[in-house]
């Protein structure tokens, strides 16, 4: 409609050096996945370069633990997009094989049993949800309490006690464990490919939907968001249910690995490891940016450390001072990389 | 009129279908009053400028015109018909489109998901699954930014890359994708230089002598925009205390009502003082 000569982009920045983004330190500067996965890669090496056995002896156990530090690290990270945390996944965690559980002891089939007990997760989590959006609690405060409350309830309900999972198939097989395999035994990889397709399905969904364009738009302007029309509230509910019901699926994951359904498993430490996979691969925690690959990348280092340490002759005491220094170290390099990324772009 | 080269139809105005008219909206925050019987009036084709101080409840009416707020009391009609909005979408999707004082772009989303925040392309995977058709959206931002005149490096840019002036021209670019029948600009003149604001300015009159989309703009000072805007209302207070057509006053006429003070009485005697209405 205006046929003007000029243009507003007179004024634009000059445009980055071309010298920055190239060859393979223009990779790292460009991808957010890229320095936690050279940070993978590198442990991984130093570890394999130490003692021979570290990828041949803990395959199983780092596929084991990277899937459930993932599946929890996704849920974070999608969250975190939203400005928002879920500090009661370790305990939806517990609590949901705990309600497939009662389920089958009222004789319901235990496959409907799982789906109920992930509508349960779900309902966690939409509480969660509705507290922080509708009523302004901070989510760090509403799911603070979700995990108290929960934790109370299972164990209170369970008296404490674990109970065996009430194993079947076909969701032995697809859900943990083959239906040869002993208990804790070798096929455990089912889990982790469930967190490599969610982790697909989740990156598409971020990238390629309305929803995951409003995902990214609450976090990054809540205000815009509203002004745009977006509805905010069911965008960030929305995302807490998601959470949640990957909390509540790799608890059920993990009770059918373990066959025992423990109203003591989902340790707080979990939800902190799935916070700090997330936010190593590179999510921020104030909303807007993260990506679900490089959480998943995180869950993997944090594996190898905690699995990886012992092998080369840590203490378990001092493992969590490398783990510890660990975390502060990929993310002092990500804030280094962010810092390099808009000198490239300003 | 009839010997002044009218470029701009101002005559024509006078005939042009009632667009929007709002009677007597009021809206309180807790012990504040926002906005007092605010009544209003707009034809098609024809642009506004909302002036007034800070707090004059100048966003206030346009976050109510928008979906936004909903009034406290009072009727909005549109094109003849009581008009209920429930939210800013309802809005757009009646052809009421907003450029926010703070542009309402989200930064770490590209310029073209911005363009199309709101009403993304749609296509159905497998005829089902619906994806957000990113290869769609982009060209058409592209085609819609070059029509418009606006140069971008990438349309894939983030938003959070972009100068303040390039931030403000997709803004604009936005709320002009779909022909809206009313466009309302909230102090769009506020982060631009002059060249830039000068492009907004032209887009305006481009607007203008077309005649099909009505404009409320929001400025804090008349002057800046005396030039293309057909009238003038004065907010105070919440209150409409001047409605004037730029056809029958002058620049120097309104600064000397507005340096009067600007409260009902004193423009009365203001008025009175000039040589009435």
């Amino acid at each position: 409609m205006v046929a003007k000569e000029g243009n507003i982009a007179a004024g634009a920045p000059p445009k980055p050096a071309a010298g920055v983004f190239a060859g393979l330190g223009g990779i790292l500067l460009r991808l957010p996945e890229a320095s936690i996965a050279v940070v993978a890669i590198a442990i991984s090496i130093i570890f394999e370069v130490i003692n021979q056995n570290y990828f041949s002896g803990l395959v199983q156990v780092l596929a084991a633990s990277t899937a459930l530090y993932g599946l929890i690290a996704i849920g974070e990270a999608m969250l975190m997009i939203t400005g928002e945390i879920d500090l009661s996944a370790a305990k939806v965690y517990s609590t949901t094989p705990f309600i497939a559980y009662y389920l089958t002891q009222a004789n319901m089939p235990y496959g409907l049993a799982l789906v109920l007990a992930l509508v349960g997760a779900g309902l966690i989590g939409s509480v969660n949800g509705m507290l922080t959006v509708l009523f302004g609690v901070p989510s760090l405060i509403a799911t603070l309490g979700m995990l108290f409350f929960l934790d109370g309830v299972t164990l209170s309900v369970s008296h404490s006690e674990p109970v065996t999972t009430p194993l079947a198939e076909p969701f032995n097989t697809f859900l943990g464990r083959g239906q040869q395999q002993p208990i804790g035994g070798a096929a455990q990889y089912a889990a982790f490919i469930w967190l490599v397709l969610f982790v697909i399905l989740l990156t598409i969904v971020l990238k390629r939907t309305r929803f995951g364009t409003y995902t990214i738009s609450v976090g990054s302007n809540l205000l815009a968001a509203r002004e745009i029309g977006i509805r905010t509230h069911r965008v960030k509910i929305a995302n807490f249910v998601i959470m949640s019901l990957l909390a509540g699926f790799a608890g059920i994951t993990e009770s059918i690995i373990s066959g025992s359904t423990d109203p003591s498993a989902g340790d707080n430490t979990l939800t902190l490891y799935g916070i700090a996979a997330a936010v190593i691969g590179g999510t921020s925690l104030f909303g807007g940016s993260g990506t679900l690959i490089g959480a998943a990348i995180g869950a993997y280092v944090i594996a190898a450390l905690l699995a990886g340490l012992p092998l080369i002759g840590a203490q378990a005491t001092e493992s969590n001072i490398i783990l510890g220094m660990a975390i502060v170290g990929a993310i002092l390099l990500n804030i280094l990389l962010n810092k390099l990324r808009n000198q490239g772009r300003s | 009129m009839s010997s002044v080269p009218d470029p701009f139809n101002v005559a024509g105005l006078q005939n042009a279908p009632i667009l929007l008219r709002t009677e007597h909206i009021s809206k309180s925050f807790g012990a504040v009053t926002a906005l007092k019987d605010v009544s209003i009036q707009l034809r098609k084709g024809e642009v506004l400028a909302l002036v007034g101080d800070n707090g004059a409840g100048k966003s206030t009416f346009i976050k109510v015109l928008c979906g936004f707020h909903p009034p406290d009391s009072g009727t909005i009609e549109w094109e003849g018909k009581p008009l209920h909005l429930k939210s800013p979408l309802d809005a757009r999707q009646h052809g009421i489109e907003t450029v926010y004082q703070d542009l309402a772009l989200v930064n770490d989303l590209t310029v073209y998901h911005n363009m199309f925040l709101g009403r993304e392309k749609i296509i159905r995977f497998a005829g089902v699954v619906p994806f957000t058709d990113n290869g769609g959206m982009k060209r058409q931002t592209r085609d819609h930014l070059n029509r418009l005149g606006i140069n971008l490096p990438s349309v894939s840019s983030l938003v959070r890359q972009l100068s303040g002036g390039q931030r403000q021209s997709i803004a604009v670019a936005r709320s002009m994708q779909t022909a809206p029948k009313l466009l309302i600009m909230d102090e769009p003149l506020a982060a631009l230089g002059v060249r830039e604001g000068g492009l907004v300015l032209d887009l305006i009159q481009n607007l203008r002598r077309q005649r099909e989309t009505s404009i409320i703009l929001i400025v804090h000072n008349y002057n800046q925009v005396f030039e293309v805007c057909d009238r003038i209302n004065f907010l105070h207070t919440g209150e409409i205390v001047l409605d004037r057509s730029t056809a029958d006053t002058t620049e120097e006429e309104l600064i000397r009502i507005v340096k009067s003070g600007l409260g009902r009485s004193a423009v009365a005697q203001a008025i009175a003082s000039a040589g009435g209405l």
